[in-house]
Parts: C-alpha cells; structure tokens; sequence
C-alpha cells in the first residue's frame, strides 16, 4: 500500500507539474510541412498519370497489401472491403493508391488537386486508434503500423477527410478473431515516413520538381518557412490557404486562387468520395480537452478532500479511543 | 427484530457505486470506442444510435472518468491515511480463498473470516490493480489529448494498447465480481449490506466469525 501510495503521489506531482507548465512543454507541430500551389497544377494533363501518383506508387509499391484469398466478410455482416483487383485505380484513394489527383469544375475553370493525408497537427486518427496503431512523429507525419493495426477503421471514421483506406485479408487480426473482429489494415500517405527521417523530401515532392522544375507544385520544408512561404504567396498574389486552420492546423497547406468555399461547394455538388469542407474544428480539442480538464480537477479536487476526510476522521478516532481509555 | 451490525460507512458505499456504476458506463463506452458497435448492429438497436459516432462514445466516457477517477483518487488517499488495510491480502490468503470458494459450491466447510473474506481481499488486489492502471493509462491519454504532454511514438503506443488490453481485463473481473455476488446465495447478505451498510448479526456471527469475536471485545 506505501508503494502505491508513494507511486500515486509522484503521479499527481506530474499531473499537478503538467498542470502549472501548461502547453510549453514541448512543441506540438511537427518538423516538416509541404506546401501545395493548386495555381502550378495541371494535374499532368500530357501523361497517362500524374507524376506524383506513379512516384509515390513506385515508392511504396513493396508495402501493398498481398491479402490472402479467400477473404472471409465482417461477420454478422456480409461485405468487407477488398480493393486487391482494382490496384490500377488512380482516380481516388485505395490500399494501392495514396494520392489522387481530384478534378473539379469552379465557374469554368478545371483545378486540380492533389490528395492525401494532411497530417494534422493534433490528429484524431492517431489520438483515438484503440490499438496505438497510428502515431504521430516528430516530423509531423502521422503513420499507421502495418503490424499492429487491426483494420477496424476507425481511424478513417474520425479524419475529418476519411482518408485511411481499408484492405481486408491481411494483418493481426487474421491471427487473433478474424471472423469476429477486425478488418483488415488501414493504408494511406505516410509523407515517406523514411525518406523525411533521413532529411530527404517525399517521393511525390521530387517527382513534381522533376517535371516542373522551379514551378513545382509540391515545397517540400521546414514548418516554419513553408507557412511563412505560404502566407507570403498568398498575400502577394492574393491566393486563398486551406490547412493552416482546418482541424486545429496541419503539415498540409493549400493555396489556390479560387476561395476554398468555392470548392468545397463544387466537391459537394458532384458528391465527390474526398471532400474538402473548410470549417473543420478539431474535435479532441473542442468536445474532449474541455471534459479532460474536469477529470484532472476532480482528480485533485477529490485527493483534498480525502485528506480533510482522513485527518478529521483519525482525529474522532482518536478521541474515541482517548475517550474509552 | 433481528440485531445489526454495521458493515460499511455511508462514504463505502458511495465509493463502491461511485466507482462501479461509471465503471459500468466506461465498460460500455470503452468497447464502443472499439470499432466493434457498428458491425455488430447495437448503434441500429433504438436509442443506441449515438453508439454511432466514436466523438460522442468517447465524450460520454470522458464524463465517466470524472466520477471514476474521484472515486478512485478518493478511495485511494482517504483509507490510506486512515490505514484501512483490512482488505489487503494477508498470508494464507491463497489456501483460504480455494476453501471458501469450495464451500460456496458445497465443497467443505468454510473457513472463519474476519470482516472480509480471503478471496475478496485477493480480488480487491487484483481488481484494484487493474483500475490502478486503468486510471494512470487513462489520465496520460487526457493528458497527451490535451497536448500538455507529448509522448514518444512508442510510448503513445504501449500506453494506449496497456489501456486496452486492460480493459478487457476490467471486463473480466467485473463480470467475476457481478457474478459471485448473483450466483451464489451465500453472498446475498453482503450485496444487501452494500446498499444499507447494515448486516444481520446472525450472517456475521456465522461467516466472519473472527470479526464477530472482535465486535464483541469491544
């Protein structure tokens, strides 16, 4: 019981510590941000795919999903989620496929955008995956492991974006219930999780400069000077930003000259898989962190009080006992 | 009228249900925050269908913690200042406990107990660390929800996959706890004396022989 009394006492020192030193601790935002210019993009118009497409797919290509057959559904239920015979699919997210580039039509002018994870500073997936399967790193990437996700997703139920893509038939949950529970692994962007651990820039990043040179869509960088980059080209040449604000802030920033809304409204028209709503409040932040400070309170609030209670009910004891002698 | 003795003060009882009804609300939510409640049809089931949406699974077991930490933390400082410590195991507790759950299913006659009996002074342990841990895994996740703490990629791992892999835990002693109590008569009286604090002489005389005897020198 001292053991656990001491080792409690140390924990509400770090809560009480956590409490005083409040969000200074340490940097929330990750490293690296990528800036994406939807003004530079064409969406590759001259190549049978874009150029990001094939370097991220090229890139990646080892990690694919190799589901085993046959797939057994998600038991009560009938379906489950198999994308292994459409691994060619180019136009949307998939297992196979981890950026697209999205077309749209606003007021007669073609955009193009390319889509992927944002990853956002304080991301949902991460925070509530049941099985610590996604993290987020110190580069600012969010990553899901291929080992320890068991493919419920969830992950793609709270992004904001519903960008991780499910792929039934591989994973750890073949090897636990796999008829009851489980589904399968989430795939999606993971910024070249590798590739930006060793200061190199992401596989889609150097495929677009390859093209198109000093006119790249894709800047590649340290946070900081991409959203000083992005707000200095905004400003300059009257752009509009999309992911500096969106779901508390993101490694992702947009820029395009028609305002977001606007597409955000063209997306919905077409009811497109992948939206791009511009009012996105982070949830963990707006619904949970508020509660989260009330159970820290109670938490202390109660240890007071249990202390009054303890020492006034020793002190009766006491007194009983003193009283009987 | 028969005589009674006291069993548990009125701040026991509100401990207990404190902790075992949010308890009871973080078991539920704690599965709904696995994605298991879609697939398995509950959020169709009527007035389920907020079961639906994880962010509001989630808060509503946030709200839980609130009651289930204070408890905890309460229960936790008040009787340790106090050196309430009769339900720590003691030695033989082990031996003990196989004969009074052999005697609950008519095997062999029960030992005398003190105020409490072996087992639960073993399954208070074991049920306590499994809230313990519980509570800490849960308040480091508020916390690094919070962004007050920002844990290594790892860390945040095995914090949250202890979390879960402990709830099971919980799952399955509550579902031992629940089902001790209900199945066996014997334990009747004691489920009573957790609402009225009040036990029958009679029953303590009978079973916590021991405790009786110490009642009685008093």
């Amino acid at each position: 019981m001292k053991l656990s009394r001491r080792g409690f006492l140390a924990f509400s020192g770090t809560v009480c510590g956590s409490l005083i030193l409040g969000n200074d601790v340490e940097a929330k935002e990750g490293k690296y941000a990528v800036l994406i210019d939807l003004t530079k993009c064409d969406g590759c118009k001259d190549e049978p795919v874009p150029r990001c497409v094939k370097a991220c797919r090229d890139y990646n290509k080892n990690r694919f999903p190799e589901p085993k057959k046959p797939i057994q559904p998600y038991w009560p239920r009938k379906t489950y989620e198999d994308w292994s015979d459409k691994r060619e699919k180019i136009d949307t997210l998939t297992p196979y496929n981890w950026i697209f580039v999205q077309k749209a039509n606003i007021e007669g002018n073609e955009i193009n955008i390319p889509r992927r994870c944002m990853h956002c500073d304080n991301p949902p997936c991460v925070r509530e995956c049941p099985f610590g399967a996604l993290t987020k790193q110190a580069e600012g990437n969010s990553v899901i492991s291929d080992k320890l996700c068991f493919g419920g997703a969830k992950c793609r139920d709270v992004c904001p974006w519903h960008i991780p893509q499910r792929q039934a038939g591989v994973g750890i949950y073949l090897q636990i219930l796999p008829k009851y529970a489980g589904g399968g692994v989430m795939y999606k962007c993971d910024l070249c999780k590798d590739k930006i651990k060793k200061v190199e820039e992401p596989a889609c990043v150097i495929a677009c400069k390859e093209r198109l040179g000093q006119q790249a869509v894709f800047t590649f960088g340290e946070r900081k000077s991409i959203y000083e980059l992005a707000y200095k080209k905004a400003k300059q040449e009257g752009l509009y930003i999309y992911g500096d604000k969106q779901n508390g802030g993101t490694s992702t920033l947009y820029l395009s000259k028609i305002p977001f809304e606007k597409i955000e409204k063209a997306l919905k028209e077409k009811q497109e898989r992948f939206q791009m709503p511009v009012n996105v409040e982070n949830k963990i932040e707006s619904k949970f962190n508020p509660i989260g400070k009330i159970v820290l309170s109670s938490g202390i609030i109660s240890m007071i009080g249990a202390v009054i209670g303890a020492l006034s009910s020793k002190k009766t004891k006491k007194e009983d006992e003193t009283d009987e002698k | 009228m028969k005589n009674k003795i006291k069993r548990h003060p009125l701040i026991e009882i509100i401990e207990h249900w404190s902790i075992a009804l949010s308890g009871i609300v973080l078991l539920f939510t704690g599965l709904g925050c696995l994605p298991l409640y879609k697939r398995y049809y509950i959020t169709e089931i009527p007035g389920f269908g907020w079961t639906a949406d994880f962010y509001n699974v989630t808060m509503v077991h946030y709200i839980a913690s609130i009651v289930f930490v204070a408890g905890v933390i309460f229960h936790i400082f008040y009787h340790g200042l106090r050196k309430d410590f009769g339900l720590l195991p003691k030695k033989g507790d082990l031996s003990q406990s196989i004969k009074v759950i052999g005697s609950m299913i008519g095997i062999g006659k029960e030992p005398p107990s003190d105020k409490y009996l072996p087992e639960q002074r073993i399954a208070y342990v074991g049920i306590g660390l499994i809230i313990l841990i519980l509570t800490f895994t849960g308040i480091i996740k508020i916390l690094k929800n919070l962004q007050w703490i920002v844990l290594s990629p790892t860390m945040e791992s095995i914090n949250t996959l202890i979390h879960t892999l402990t709830g099971f835990l919980f799952m399955l002693a509550f579902i031992v706890h629940v089902g001790t109590v209900l199945l066996f008569k014997s334990n009747w009286p004691l489920l009573k004396s957790m609402f009225t604090g009040w036990i029958e002489e009679e029953y303590v005389k009978h079973r916590h022989s021991i405790w009786y005897k110490k009642i009685k020198m008093h």
